[in-house]
């Protein structure tokens, strides 16, 4: 039997459960609000037929025993109709009327598709007193005291970061839920840092060639040159002429060729009063990819 | 408690800045005696080239800004023996806060993988991660053009 709310009120009056200062509490706007919410409500029929069975999942107080009227209290002042205390839900909603809050919630009413109940009569008219302040939402059937409302904001701080982190790391989109979602960033990061290990390898095999031959080199007389570049590039040159003493074959063409390379890199320096880091590595970018330089690197 | 958050900030810098400290790093390595002796197995001048890779990630990306830097650069330097001191941040480690609350989502794996993840809140983790997570791929595509262009002939 699907009562609407009045209904379910003057029912509760035929039983003589609900004192009629009830109605006087509601006062005769009270009755208007009533009749405005429950056309609300009503509008939500359609997708009330479609969760009526779920009326009695989740402890959410089914229609029947809505109709269990024997302990229901009628509570002037906080206006609680109390049914079974063995309800959750109910308990909640107590807790809602009775705690006077700093932070008030409304909830939401298309979420009342969940069930109807006598507790949406009392909800309902706390409902229209709570308006006035609406910092959060909650949601019915959910506490609303302070530390789960915290509780929420965290989780929902969280989420958000998540959902950050799916942007990221590709992939991610095909997994849904936190547990599947940390597994991939898992696998990413750790995907991530094998890579980096993997290219120093490489790295330590492509350049022994340059290590040893540094000791020959006296560090004053390249300083010398560079004393004006910032050291960062002064440094880079070293590297790269380090590899040039030893080259028995192609000694000669290679230094010079070296040395215009520096030498192009000093004037764009020199020409520049303030250069940034971006320029600088640029120039080690360009030093680096050029064929000339990276022929240099690799000996046969 | 339905506060408009600030926007998550996971900027990185450029790839060059990346690289600029990379090779200042390696360089630095080269300096070194230490590399130079043939006793250096294959093993243990990879492991420096890879300390030398994360420090100077660290470096370009955060510096001490962020709290995985912050852990990176300490622990490279205890195993250097030296001392790292780091400014005063404004906020303090957040120690007691996460031992007073234990959250039912342990992310425990990724504190593991994370740099000074241990010392973090759940949510600050995820922003961690995905910092370093950027910071990480920028870090292998400069190391990728390095090796990239040693290698060319």
């Amino acid at each position: 039997m699907d009562l609407s709310v009045l209904e379910r009120v003057n029912w509760l009056q035929q039983q003589q459960m609900v004192s009629p200062d009830f109605f006087e509490i509601l006062g005769s706007d009270g009755r208007e609000e009533l009749k405005r919410v429950e056309s609300y409500l009503g509008n939500n029929n359609d997708e009330m037929q479609g969760f009526r069975h779920y009326e009695t999942i989740d402890g959410c107080i089914s229609r029947t025993s809505s109709f269990q009227m024997e302990q229901v209290k009628n509570n002037e002042e906080n206006r609680v109709i109390a049914l079974q205390p063995k309800r959750k839900t109910e308990g909640k909603t107590e807790k809602i009327e009775n705690k006077k809050k700093k932070i008030k919630t409304e909830d939401e009413t298309e979420s009342s598709m969940k069930g109807k109940s006598n507790m949406s009569n009392s909800e309902t008219s706390s409902e229209i007193q709570k308006r006035d302040y609406i910092h959060v939402r909650a949601r019915r059937g959910e506490a609303t005291d302070r530390h789960s409302l915290a509780e929420r904001a965290r989780r929902e701080k969280l989420s958000k970061k998540m959902k950050c982190l799916q942007d990221i790391v590709p992939g991610c989109n095909k997994v849904t839920g936190k547990a599947g979602m940390l597994d991939e960033i898992i696998n990413y990061v750790q995907s991530l840092q094998q890579q980096v290990e993997f290219l120093s390898m490489k790295l330590s095999v492509l350049n022994p060639e340059l290590e040893f031959h540094i000791n020959e080199l006296s560090t004053k007389q390249f300083q010398a040159c560079f004393t004006d570049l910032p050291e960062a590039v002064s440094k880079q040159p070293m590297m790269v002429d380090a590899s040039s003493f030893p080259l028995q074959q192609h000694g000669s063409l290679d230094y010079s060729l070296i040395n215009s390379n520096q030498t192009t890199i000093l004037s764009s320096q020199k020409d520049q009063t303030s250069s940034s880091w971006e320029i600088h590595s640029q120039c080690l970018y360009n030093n680096l990819r050029t064929d000339s330089v990276s022929s240099f690197f690799s000996h046969k | 408690m339905a506060s408009a958050d600030k926007p998550i900030n996971t900027d990185v810098p450029e790839k060059d800045v990346f690289a600029l400290h990379f090779l200042q790093s390696l360089s630095n390595l080269r300096r070194q005696n230490a590399f130079n002796s043939p006793d250096d197995t294959t093993n243990n001048r990879v492991k420096k080239i890879k300390k030398a890779a994360y420090v100077s990630m660290a470096r370009a990306a955060g510096g001490t800004n962020r709290l995985w830097s912050r852990a990176l650069l300490r622990r490279a330097a205890k195993e250097n023996n030296k001392v790292v001191i780091f400014s005063r941040r404004k906020k303090r480690v957040t120690w007691l806060r996460r031992s007073n609350r234990r959250d039912p989502v342990d992310a425990e794996r990724l504190r593991n993988l994370l740099p000074g993840g241990g010392a973090m809140e759940t949510s600050k983790l995820m922003e961690e991660t995905a910092h370093y997570i950027k910071c990480l791929s920028m870090q292998v595509k400069v190391m990728q053009c390095l090796v990239d262009g040693l290698s060319a002939k």
